[in-house]
């Protein structure tokens, strides 16, 4: 297995020395249909309106983005970002400022030639400024700071921003930011989407499956390889497990292979490619602070001290899932604190013990005993990656006198139930699209925004996550970032628990692929991948 | 089958003079299937009852050190996912599993017999109102019925049992209505309105023992199916929630999550659910065969 | 008779219209609307925005008024558009019931094939080795959870012959489609066999002892000539009551065979539909399972009447 794994990692790397690739130093092959098995059916196939993998693992090669991450590298960061629908941008007004040249010659599925009205649309759309309206708008947060996109001609578009965020690009380059076609309205891009992608939506039968096929028009010459890709949509994982096994599948949906699973597949089928990946996805506790009694920071602490991360990691990730704040640490990510930094973090200090010990004084001191336990409940999704980590989280509560009770909501409540505030404590799952503190921060942390779900919301961070946002890459944001994060942690506003790691894997005929380490949405666009049969 | 039947009525007038414990020997000798059953049936009960003591551990203490560890000493049906010990889970979850399958299977069994009884009696208009209505609760099969009612009343251990209860409601009212309709016809019960007995009378002195073997056969049957049933709707993700170790919840997705790495958090409760049932379903054979009115001459 | 007839369809109309106006409420009775579950896959709810799909999907309407308009739709055939993906109802289900129905009558068949046979020869030969045995197999096919049994009977396949049998693509010879549905519905018939056995050699047992069997017995008639004629035809009354539940009940036993073995059928996809409070596709289909289970009770009891001449029906 790590055999393979070094190997692909030297594919990778003579893939991205040639990009735009047209001179590749393997002999690729053209043409079959990469098999997929998909965990359930895609909301819709508007990536726009969407905020699951489900959505845009299959659909991101439908379309383009003006930029995105080099689908070779394995790690996204500003470094990684290569030209896509933009031959070439350029910041200016002190990066508030974004300007992109436009490929030339580009067609949309249905033959309409794509040009820089479709990317102003877009983002108009997003804005809420056009006449079409989403019917939801996931990412509302990412775009707080756009002002305005103008077009320039035909091939030139300039985002405008409020002030300056050189990480805005890092927005753009992900999956989740691709260029919708101006004359195709939000509804039909839900059922039937049309984009510029090398390849085309077929068609969507729930329950059943999801079929694109090549987009011959592609702009990209030679690409893309594979005569279409197409998904078996399976709702039990021991059975598309079992699918994969007895190769009815060439490749794994993203981040489903979890580590017990990954050492059972190594066994029973040892042949398939695993390719080890942080899915940027936490799991992490969401304390109500506008309920008593944990409107007392001290019984947050308290909560946080008593929380056993190794033995989340033991249990639910077999000791490879990544702890840390919460931004993912290297060298999966980019931005999250390493251990020498971590530990000096309330809470994350090795000696669970002495933690505890602390924790039951605190306790003491608020009223609470072994014989006068406070009763709780705690909230989750009514699913298996939920639900575990609550059983595990209820089992450290009782440690310091916290009797919870554990109340499983169905998916269809949850979100309205946390929208609500109508708990106490919670177990959360949070992922995020791109590897980037400006993302993370304003979508979870921020006052005002929608996934904010624990309503945390102060002033002097938001002062301090306006003020890294407009610094350039480099050590001194990193180091505000670790700041920023630390702070987050021991204020317990979303205290993180770990940091989930999963497997991809494929057969070992399928290659010019790569799995992505600190994004679950950026890598599909597909393009490159060829069956070696 | 004349001269089987001499013999019981002679074994029976010598049971009388005998001790309990040898009608019970002679019981088990002449049911030995309804013995096992019993005996499975009786384990269930007796692991539900005195749960707390019997249990090595405690059904909810996580462990991380037994994580999915295979069956050993200190573990003999192994540990789940949580380090929980499976055996101590299954011996707790036949609390739940008899409670959903007796707090079901009387319930709906009461109100079908109910229902059975007067619809198939009395015909009529009140035959036709009742049957309009055990008409559109039966237009819905069992498992979607109580998928609809698991989804409307939320996942609990009490509506759990009323939503599988009340698909058993025209089941059994149904089949107890078309044996009182043949019944009726009897001679016995037409010699017994010929004399001049009162409808209630016939009701309960020929009409109930008589359908008391169908009865009891389609309760026993509905006994393992409710568990059966608890089980299918955990597996879909409605059933008794997580913090009561139910041996539907164990078999399902997070179990069959780990079915290959670790094939006894899936065998044990599997084999308990089947052992249950198949126990219920044994002694109920034997029950109607003991019960059945034609058997005691 | 064609009274009786003509009063049974009247009353069948009777009880779909109300199985409509409970399944209605019934849903709208579930926690958690369909705008709720579109947001899940956004991470959030916006009051607005899901107000403006609401009044989108006419859930804004009081509640006698969406009956209302929908039950007049359905009246001229219009399934309605479902939630989820915005196709026409019709589309979505039409293309799924041959799925389930080929399912379905593989499991009756090979139910009857088995259940009804072996459930007269284990009455036949009450209390021998044979009866025990066939007794303990029929038991354990009533015990055993089906999904269990479909997921053992899955590892197997991969364990012993490297393959597996679901369901990834429109079969495309009749050979191929029948060996994709053989495993799950003998899945699914293992359990229907056992309980038609059963319920065969109980009713078979009850006639075989009541007073006209043994008045044919005194006058001399073979205990095969009694068996078969008597008995059985008689016997043979509670078990149609048994296979016409059944053909219903086996949507039951479908919902779990097809989830486990991924096959795209109707049961499968009602499941889906009810949890994601897919109201026309949800409402269209109980409709429909209920208009078939209502036609099979109402043939059921036909063959009643035709059966059993001591039934008498005024």
């Amino acid at each position: 297995m790590k055999m393979n794994f070094l190997k692909l990692f030297a594919t990778a790397a003579v893939i991205a020395g040639t990009i735009g690739g047209t001179s590749i130093a393997f002999a690729e092959k053209s043409g079959g249909i990469l098999k997929f098995y998909h965990r359930g059916t895609p909301p819709s196939g508007s990536i726009h309106e969407e905020a699951t993998s489900s959505t845009v693992v299959p659909y991101m090669s439908v379309f383009n983005n003006l930029v995105m991450f080099d689908q070779a590298k394995p790690v996204n960061s500003i470094e990684t970002i290569v030209p896509d629908l933009a031959t070439s941008w350029e910041w200016g007004n002190d990066k508030s400022k974004l300007t992109f040249k436009l490929r030339k010659g580009v067609k949309f599925h249905d033959g309409k030639p794509f040009t820089a009205k479709d990317v102003a649309c877009t983002w108009n759309l997003i804005l809420g400024k056009s006449k079409a309206k989403l019917r939801k708008n996931p990412r509302k947060s990412w775009y707080k700071n756009l002002a305005s996109v103008e077009t320039n001609g035909d091939y030139e578009v300039t985002f405008n921003l409020k002030r300056r965020q050189p990480a805005f690009l890092m927005l753009l380059a992900s999956g989740y930011s691709p260029v919708y076609p101006c004359h195709v309205p939000p509804k039909k891009m839900r059922t039937k989407p049309i984009g510029t992608g090398p390849f085309k939506f077929v068609s969507l039968k729930q329950n059943e499956h999801v079929k694109f096929k090549k987009n011959d028009d592609y702009w990209k010459k030679g690409r893309p390889l594979l005569d279409g890709h197409e998904w078996t949509i399976i709702k039990s994982r021991s059975t598309r497990v079992l699918g994969l096994i007895a190769g009815k599948f060439d490749m794994s949906f993203a981040g489903d292979i979890s580590i017990p699973i990954y050492k059972d597949l190594a066994k029973q089928a040892p042949h398939m490619v695993c390719e080890k990946h942080a899915t940027n996805v936490s799991t992490n506790l969401i304390v109500n602070q506008f309920k008593a009694p944990f409107d007392n920071a001290d019984i947050r602490k308290a909560m946080v001290l008593t929380i056993d991360r190794a033995a989340f990691n033991k249990i639910l990730g077999h000791n490879e899932f990544i702890m840390g704040g919460s931004m993912l640490p290297p060298p999966h990510g980019v931005w999250g604190m390493p251990p020498e930094v971590l530990k000096n973090v309330a809470g994350y200090h090795p000696d669970v013990a002495a933690n505890r010990a602390e924790a039951q004084k605190i306790m003491k001191k608020l009223g609470y005993g072994p014989d006068n336990p406070l009763k709780i409940k705690v909230a989750t999704r009514n699913i298996a990656i939920y639900r575990d980590p609550a059983v595990l989280l209820i089992d450290h509560l009782k440690e310091i006198y916290i009797e919870g009770e554990l109340d499983t909501v169905e998916t269809s409540n949850w979100h309205a139930k946390v929208a609500r505030k109508d708990y106490q404590v919670g177990l959360n799952l949070t992922g995020i699209g791109v590897d980037e503190p400006d993302a993370m921060f304003y979508e979870n942390y921020a006052c005002g925004s929608q996934r904010n779900y624990t309503g945390y919301c102060k002033e002097e961070m938001m002062a301090l996550f306006e003020k890294q946002s407009m610094m350039d890459d480099g050590p001194e944001r990193l180091k505000l970032v670790y700041e920023i994060d630390k702070k987050l942690q021991e204020d317990a506003a979303r205290p993180i628990i770990a940091h989930n790691v999963r497997y991809n894997c494929f057969q070992p005929f399928v290659k010019g692929f790569k799995t992505m380490t600190n994004s679950l949405y950026n890598g599909w666009r597909f393009e490159d991948i060829y069956l070696d049969k | 089958m004349v001269s089987a039947e001499h013999k019981i009525e002679d074994s029976r007038t010598k049971v009388t003079q005998r001790s309990v414990w040898y009608k019970i020997k002679r019981l088990c000798q002449r049911y030995p299937l309804g013995a096992i059953g019993s005996f499975i049936v009786f384990i269930v009960v007796f692991a539900a009852v005195f749960a707390d003591v019997v249990a090595p551990y405690d059904p909810t203490q996580t462990n991380a050190k037994m994580s999915l560890s295979a069956p050993s000493a200190a573990m003999l049906f192994g540990g789940d996912m949580m380090g929980r010990d499976v055996l101590s889970r299954i011996i707790h979850g036949a609390r739940i599993s008899l409670a959903v399958g007796i707090g079901s299977t009387v319930l709906g069994g009461l109100l079908g017999t109910i229902i059975g009884l007067m619809c198939g009696y009395f015909l009529g208009w009140f035959d036709l109102i009742i049957q309009r209505i055990i008409d559109m609760m039966q237009a819905l099969p069992l498992l979607v019925m109580a998928l609809v009612m698991a989804a409307s009343l939320g996942p609990s251990l009490e509506n759990t049992i009323i939503a599988i209860s009340i698909p058993l409601v025209p089941q059994v009212a149904r089949v107890i209505r078309s044996n009182v309709l043949s019944l009726r016809e009897m001679p016995f019960v037409e010699a017994a309105r010929s004399v001049g007995m009162s409808n209630g009378r016939i009701a309960f002195r020929h009409i109930l023992p008589n359908t008391l073997a169908p009865l009891i056969v389609l309760g026993t049957a509905q006994l393992g199916s409710a568990i059966l049933t608890e089980a299918s709707l955990s597996f879909l993700g409605l059933g008794v929630p997580e913090p009561y170790p139910s041996w539907g919840r164990m078999l399902s997705e997070s179990a069959a999550e780990y079915v290959r790495v670790a094939p006894w958090l899936v065998i044990f409760p599997g084999i308990a659910i089947s052992a249950a049932v198949f126990g219920a379903n044994l002694m109920g054979d034997a029950v109607r065969d003991y019960l059945d009115p034609r058997n005691q001459g | 008779m064609s009274a009786y007839v003509i009063q049974r369809v009247l009353l069948m109309f009777l009880t779909l219209l109300g199985m409509s106006v409970i399944i209605f409420v019934l849903l709208r009775l579930v926690p958690g609307n369909i705008v709720d579950i579109m947001f899940d896959s956004a991470g959030f709810v916006d009051p607005s925005e899901k107000a403006t799909i609401e009044k989108e999907l006419g859930l804004d309407l009081p509640i006698y008024q969406q009956y209302f308009d929908w039950i007049t739709a359905l009246l001229v055939g219009d399934l309605g558009f479902s939630f989820v993906s915005e196709m026409p109802a019709i589309d979505e289900i039409g293309p799924r019931i041959p799925i389930t129905a080929k399912l379905a009558a593989l499991s009756l068949f090979f139910s009857i094939l088995f259940g009804l046979p072996l459930g007269v020869i284990s009455a036949v030969r009450q209390n021998t080795a044979l009866d025990y045995v066939l007794r303990i197999i029929s038991l354990s096919g009533l015990s055993l959870p089906s999904f269990w049994l479909a997921l053992l009977i899955l590892m197997a396949c991969v364990s012993y012959m490297g393959a597996i049998p679901i369901y990834t693509e429109t079969p495309e010879t009749l050979w191929d489609e029948l060996l994709l549905y053989l495993l799950p519905s003998a899945a699914v018939g293992f359990r229907a066999s056992a309980l038609i056995m059963r319920l065969t050699r109980s009713s078979m047992l009850e006639v075989m002892r009541q007073d006209y069997i043994r008045t044919a017995m005194s006058k001399g008639a073979t205990e095969n000539a009694i068996n078969y004629k008597h008995a059985l035809r008689n016997a043979v009354l509670p078990v149609t009551t048994i296979i016409g539940i059944e053909a219903a009940f086996l949507i039951g036993g479908l919902i779990i065979t097809e989830t486990v073995f991924n096959i795209p059928g109707v049961a499968h996809f009602l499941v889906e539909a009810i949890l994601m409070r897919d109201y026309p596709i949800v409402q269209s289909l109980v409709m429909f399972i209920a208009i078939i289970v209502v036609v099979i009770n109402f043939l059921t009891d036909l063959a009643y009447a035709i059966l059993d001449p001591r039934i008498r029906y005024s």
